[in-house]
């Protein structure tokens, strides 16, 4: 713009570039004083997630009727089933909300780094086993950690911590 | 308003043999079909008529048929009046040395759209000033969105698809799914 | 079928002899893939003559997730995923372009309060979008601070969308025939404080950066595209509008509910130098703020209770025929091209015309001439995110 001109160009330029500089240091000052800092110290102080959020996935396998279809909703096909059939003359059981477990559920593992959380998985689920838990820290070691078997014991009892009701 | 656009193209450029691809109903969209040989004819004379003039060559993307290959091109009209667009597409036989002239010196957004479309289909550009893989590295092997795409083994001597790295449960999960989808069906017959 | 080893071996680049023997007067400067001030993993080799750039040559690709060939064995809700991280700064701008494309195709009805939400929803997104644009440019240019400012707004709108939708980045949550979830009304109530809120920090960023006199000095005539270069690149978005064109799809080809809204389309006017400079683009987008807010607030004005998911088959299968949809998104024209087989479960072919892809292939039409830092500017006026760029 005005590199080359006048000395009457030089100091307006001079001037103008003081005062919106002065202007925008206004602006920033004013946050020495009386704003209060919004950091959160994390590893003490631990935010309640929203009820909707999307972290760690949870299957209930005491409700899964091995229909499936999570797996085949998946778009990075990371979940794993494999299910036989009750054994002859078993007692059938029944899901909470009703349906009837026709067959006995033998793997159910989700390789957790292969998920997107975009959750399309737990919408089609028919019993609402299925589901988002707030869990966030699960960083492991080795890639196979990533792989959680819900059958096993351990998986089993963060049940009562995740499932309400 | 595409029933104009092909009595336009074949009242000026008769070889180009314009025909009207009409959609079944309001949900898709209709195009028009141009021999490859006239496309450039086509394309100059859409841009400089009077009458219909395209401003902007919006994009040009490639469908692989097995048999043949289309390549289409959306033309638009950025005028706050008459905005109207719509998809010119030129039918291409030779799967091995397909070629169609290039737009660049026309529309200059050409120029990536077709490398892109080079890249990922094969299908030479003449007259195009940089025709180089755009996605793809420079010595990339095959064409990625042809329908018989098989990926190459070694890459610069890295393995594209290391055994040891595969997800390999994801198959078998597969394969099991059909293996209980026959049971059951063997047990529904009994 | 043919093998794959007829197509024959791939093309060596060509060289110009002429350019060749240019170059060893030139120094070749590598920038990128890891430049801050490139936004992602771009690569460009400047050629420069002393201090001015000479050539410019994008090389693309460092993102490249083929995510076109993975679409093409995916069902159509699983490609919402996909689709998000396309431009991953305006993932619900970009699931909203496909998804009307999917729903034309199905003849879908979305019910209107679904509408008006993802008017607000992508109204928000464009706000936030434009405050990442913001804030890269002032740390591209040397100032930090507008940067802390923009992020604290952004915050709050990927707070609300995290409650919203569950997650802050990549939220399918505009789904084929409507929504996954509704808005409360603490949610609206929210998204109307946030629009006051927005008001007056946007004034704030007038005062800290727009008319700072260094900010001026450093882009206004510099990077300038004329408008005819615009059209012949095919140009969109607040490219274009920077550029002196009042072209908006919302307005001028209005989608959704768009036609009902009532607000302007800033272009640039060349304030405090030529029209299509980089201060020209950079305040476009800022107004856009503004406009956004006023469609944000007529659209909160005008919602009614109603169902936010329309009818939709259990399993998606298209019609066979193709079908090409734009919508306008923070950095230009998304055309979501989908070509359909008929009673299949996934697209034939799905093309993205993303608007970052044909801004970027004007860099090498610009550059030359420029000094290497205002380059710099001159890519951080075109906003890239490489997601989009690479697909």
């Amino acid at each position: 713009m005005s590199t080359t001109g006048s000395v009457k160009d030089y100091f307006s330029a001079l001037y103008s570039a003081i005062t919106t500089t002065v202007t925008g240091l206004w602006i920033t000052g004013r946050y020495v004083w009386g704003v209060k800092p919004v950091s959160i110290e994390y590893p003490e102080i631990r935010e309640v997630l929203p009820e909707r959020s999307r972290m760690r996935l949870f299957n209930d396998v005491l409700n899964c009727i091995s229909c499936t279809q999570c797996a085949m909703a998946c778009p990075v096909d990371c979940i794993y089933i494999a299910s036989v059939k009750m054994p002859e003359g078993s007692e059938i059981k029944k899901t909470s909300n009703g349906q009837a477990i026709r067959l006995q559920l033998t793997q159910f593992v989700i390789d957790t780094a292969l998920c997107c959380y975009c959750g399309l998985c737990t919408t089609v689920c028919p019993t609402e086993c299925l589901t988002h838990s707030h869990d966030y820290e699960f960083s492991q070691y080795t890639i196979d950690g990533m792989k959680y078997d819900y059958l096993a014991p351990d998986v089993i009892a963060w049940r009562d911590r995740i499932v309400k009701s | 308003m595409l029933n104009e656009i092909v009595d336009l193209i074949s009242k000026n450029i008769p070889s180009a043999g314009a025909v009207l691809n009409a959609a079944a109903d309001a949900k898709t969209d209709s195009s028009i079909t141009v021999d490859a040989g006239s496309l450039f004819k086509v394309a100059e004379f859409l841009k400089n008529n009077s009458s219909m003039p395209f401003n902007v060559l919006q994009c040009i993307t490639g469908v692989d048929y097995l048999e043949h290959m289309h390549v289409s091109y959306i033309f638009a009209n950025f005028d706050v009046n008459a905005s109207r667009e719509f998809i010119l597409k030129v039918k291409i036989t030779d799967r091995i040395n397909g070629n169609v002239d290039s737009l660049v010196s026309l529309y200059p957004a050409a120029n990536f759209l077709e490398r892109e479309v080079y890249d990922m289909f094969g299908i030479m550009f003449n007259n195009h000033p940089d025709l180089r893989r755009i996605l793809c590295p420079d010595d990339w092997l095959g064409w990625p969105l042809r329908k018989d795409y098989v990926s190459q083994k070694y890459y610069n001597g890295i393995e594209v698809f290391p055994d040891h790295k595969m997800n390999f449960e994801d198959r078998e999960f597969i394969v099991r799914q059909d293996m209980i989808k026959k049971a059951q069906l063997a047990a529904a017959k009994n | 079928m043919q093998s794959r080893w007829d197509i024959g071996e791939p093309q060596a680049p060509t060289i110009n002899k002429d350019t060749e023997q240019l170059k060893s007067e030139l120094l070749t400067l590598n920038m990128g893939p890891q430049h801050p001030a490139t936004h992602g993993v771009l690569r460009i080799e400047i050629w420069t003559d002393s201090e001015i750039v000479a050539h410019a040559i994008p090389h693309l690709g460092y993102l490249h997730r083929c995510m076109e060939k993975h679409c093409e064995n995916m069902d159509y809700r699983g490609i919402i995923p996909y689709v998000d991280r396309l431009d991953y700064l305006a993932a619900m701008n970009m699931e909203w372009g496909y998804v009307m494309a999917v729903e034309r195709m199905l003849g879908t009805e979305v019910p209107r309060r679904a509408e008006l939400l993802r008017i607000i929803t992508a109204e928000l997104q464009r706000i936030g979008s434009h405050l990442m644009a913001f804030g890269t440019y002032a740390i591209d240019l040397g100032a930090f601070s507008p940067f802390l400012y923009a992020f604290d707004m952004r915050e709050k709108i990927l707070r609300l969308f995290e409650e919203v939708s569950g997650a802050r980045l990549l939220y399918n949550y505009i789904w084929i025939g409507g929504l996954w979830n509704d808005y409360t009304d603490s949610q609206i109530d929210r998204v109307s404080a946030f629009c006051d809120e927005m008001l007056v920090e946007a004034r704030k960023y007038h005062d800290l950066l727009s008319m700072n006199k260094i900010f001026i000095e450093r882009t206004a005539n510099v990077g300038v595209f004329s408008l005819q270069d615009c059209f012949d690149y095919g140009a969109t978005g607040p490219i274009l509008r920077g550029s002196g064109y009042k072209w908006d799809l919302r307005k001028n080809k209005p989608y959704s509910l768009y036609s009902e809204m009532d607000f302007d389309v800033p272009v640039g006017d060349g304030e405090f130098g030529q029209v299509g400079d980089c201060w020209n683009r950079y305040i476009v987008r800022m107004k856009e703020v503004v406009e956004s807010v006023k469609i944000i607030r007529q659209a909160i004005a005008k919602l009614e209770p109603g169902p936010v998911m329309g009818k939709v088959p259990k399993i998606i299968k298209l019609p066979k025929g193709e079908v090409y949809m734009r919508s306008e998104c923070p950095r230009g024209e998304l055309g979501i091209h989908i070509i359909s087989e008929g009673d299949t479960k996934v697209p034939y072919r799905l093309k993205v015309k993303s608007p970052c892809f044909t801004n970027v292939s004007m860099i090498p039409r610009v550059a030359p001439g420029q000094m290497v830092a205002d380059f710099v500017a001159t890519i951080g006026s075109i906003d890239i995110v490489l997601g989009e760029v690479d697909r």
